[in-house]
């Protein structure tokens, strides 16, 4: 057989397994699921995650670093006379305008606060994390859930008069931002790394849109226990709950 | 980095816009409301009127008003279902006054207009929560002629929601003794009736039940009847001319729309069976409700506009991320409560979509289907009088 017919053979082949693939009832569309292309394709945040405290920064460290990073630099522009004034590098926090929330006068708070505030607010240990195609539904033990959209857009998911609560994706992190009165802001960004194995939380304490506190956090993923319980919430009878696998219309009725 | 800021400075200022709206209308609108219907008494009869005189009321299915004035947070779809779920059986409540008051005929429940009843009364949500209730309401009977055209309102009290409604796991919920935290809006509806049908002359109420009359008839066989009725250049109906008494058509009406009335007396069966299910709960979700908005409002009451202070020590700003913490919180609990309503009363709305055998569809439908089987029996049974 000559070289070409051999080729040629072999996309036939090629050709035949490809019809065959899609002919199997695996792909028949009534077991395709309906795919909204509006939705763009997002990382999987899933899973249960623990906090890797080799991986994590310390506060404290972290806090000495800041400090020491800062006099470093406050040396430099002394001793560099005329020369243009360097800001440490720190990400600047989303801007959405005017939130009408009551602002601060004076001075900021001053970087040990916000170090403070930055490990008060990251004392979880765990975090669950559920996700489907539209929504992504960040819980952690003692906190309201963080839930985001995974549409392109910047979405509001929280405003009270004690604060207002944004997310939105850049790429394949997720953001939240929470300001807070005072021009107090906090953000949480979310990257996964592309085996799925580690979760990575940088949280960035912000006062008066200066500075930033950063606080990054390591998470490894665990197998968490399977539910036993399947549960729905009612309003009279609480949570009512029957074992994983059963229907729960039934308990519903009753 | 570079595409999220592009896509921040597209959506800067509509997001200023809606967060602006927000701080302002969170969680539940505590709007100023106009004037409230204050305490009422139903003016009940001792005796009903005499029957000739005798108005049959159906009381549609209300509806709300899709407004878009509020921006949405993820999981505000959960208190949309709940004011759907509100237009199925707040009608039950009004029923329940106007039958009360022993001033009408019969008063039902329907999905839709009916043209064998004499008053027609449609009522649009506009607001309800524990706190508050507004209801528009357009009253008008089977000659076009409108009744009433206004907005109710009326605000609950804390005393509305005693210690029974209270959840307990026994559940002491005492149904027969308990009075909705809104009762003066349905009175006043009841009382503003009674004041306009006082207004009208006794023929204009028979001539009324006239009208209904063939307007029914004029559903079921538009060729034969439609020429008894006219309408004025006022958009109003009256009488042109009357079929003889003895005409045997007029008796099938009659005998067709006793069937009706057994089918519509079991629709409202079912929509008073509906509220009686889901009152329970119905009312816990309403204390919760209003417990949630008095809680906000004392909050904000309280709270003094530069509360969080000029300081920026640790304390102040850990008191401020919990001061947000806990008000998420709150409101997620709430929504989860909502859920948990929504929930529970799912099975009663599927028995109440699936209760008339042999008809299927929601209770809409099957009054449709309802009335074409009638319209059908009346004309197979013309048909076979003639022949005989």
């Amino acid at each position: 057989m000559s070289k070409i017919s051999k080729s040629t053979a072999i996309s036939h082949c090629l050709f035949a397994a490809l019809l065959l693939v899609l002919n199997s009832p695996v792909l028949s569309q009534d077991s395709l699921p309906q795919l909204d292309l509006n939705l763009p394709l997002r990382m999987d945040f899933s899973g249960s995650w623990e906090k890797d405290f080799n991986r994590s920064d310390n506060w404290q460290d972290e806090l000495s670093r800041t400090l020491r990073i800062r006099q470093e630099t406050a040396a430099r522009q002394q001793s560099s006379s005329g020369s243009t004034r360097v800001r440490p590098h720190s990400t600047p926090p989303i801007p959405i305008g005017n939130t009408n929330l009551p602002q601060s006068r004076g001075r900021g708070a001053n970087i040990v606060d916000l170090a403070r505030l930055a490990e008060y607010i990251s004392r979880h240990n765990t975090i669950k994390i559920t996700q489907v195609r539209e929504e992504v539904r960040i819980e952690r033990q003692g906190e309201a859930a963080l839930v985001c959209g995974t549409e392109h857009n910047l979405q509001q998911t929280f405003a009270s008069e004690h604060g207002i609560e944004t997310c939105a994706w850049d790429g394949q992190q997720l953001i939240f931002q929470i300001m807070l009165p005072g021009d107090l802001t906090i953000s949480h960004r979310f990257t996964v790394s592309s085996d799925n194995q580690v979760l990575n939380l940088l949280t960035s304490v912000y006062s008066r849109n200066r500075e930033a506190f950063n606080l990054i956090q390591a998470f490894n993923r665990y197998q968490a226990p399977a539910a036993e319980f399947n549960c729905v919430q009612t309003l009279s009878r609480g949570k009512v709950c029957n074992q994983s696998g059963n229907d729960l219309s039934t308990i519903l009725d009753k | 980095m570079r595409t999220l800021t592009h896509l921040l400075k597209y959506h800067a200022l509509s997001v200023t816009f809606l967060l602006s709206a927000c701080t302002q209308t969170t969680v539940e609108p505590v709007a100023v409301l106009p004037d409230l219907v204050g305490d009422v008494v139903l003016n009940q009869a001792i005796q009903p009127p005499n029957e000739d005189l005798l108005l049959d009321i159906g009381v549609l299915i209300f509806t709300t008003r899709n407004e878009q004035q509020h921006s949405y947070e993820i999981g505000d779809w959960v208190f949309d279902e709940i004011i759907q779920k509100e237009t199925q059986f707040l009608p039950s409540l009004l029923k329940n006054t106007l039958t009360t008051s022993n001033q009408w005929g019969a008063v039902r429940v329907i999905p839709e207009h009916d043209p064998s009843l004499d008053l027609f009364i449609h009522g649009e949500i506009l607001q309800s929560n524990g706190k508050s209730l507004q209801l528009q309401i357009r009253a008008t009977d089977s000659s076009n002629r409108e009744w009433i055209n206004k907005i109710y309102t009326d605000q609950s009290l804390a005393e509305d929601y005693p210690e029974s409604t209270r959840f307990t796991l026994d559940g002491t919920f005492d149904a027969a003794n308990f009075a909705d935290p809104f009762q003066d809006i349905y009175e006043q509806i009841a009382n503003d009736l009674v004041t306009v049908r006082s207004s009208l002359e006794s023929q204009a109420l028979i001539d009324l039940n006239l009208v209904t009359d063939m307007r029914y008839a004029s559903d079921l066989s538009p060729d034969t009847f439609t020429d008894t009725l006219q309408e004025g250049k006022n958009g109003l109906l009256s009488i042109d001319s009357l079929p003889a008494l003895n005409d045997p058509m007029l008796a099938r009406v009659a005998d067709m729309k006793h069937r009706h009335y057994l089918f519509i007396d079991t629709v409202d069966e079912y929509y008073q069976t509906l509220y009686d299910d889901v009152q329970p709960a119905y009312v816990l979700w309403r204390r919760y409700s209003a417990e949630q908005i008095s809680e906000l409002e004392t909050s904000r009451e309280e709270r003094n506009p530069s509360g969080h202070g000029n300081s920026n020590n640790f304390l102040s700003l850990s008191q401020r991320y919990d001061r947000y913490k806990w008000s998420k919180i709150f409101k997620n609990e709430f929504n989860d409560l909502a859920v948990g309503f929504n929930n529970e009363l799912a099975p009663a709305i599927l028995e109440l979509n699936s209760q008339v055998h042999s008809l299927t569809g929601t209770m809409e439908q099957q009054y449709r289907q309802w009335r074409g089987i009638l319209r059908q029996l009346f004309e197979l049974e013309n048909n076979t009088s003639g022949k005989k």
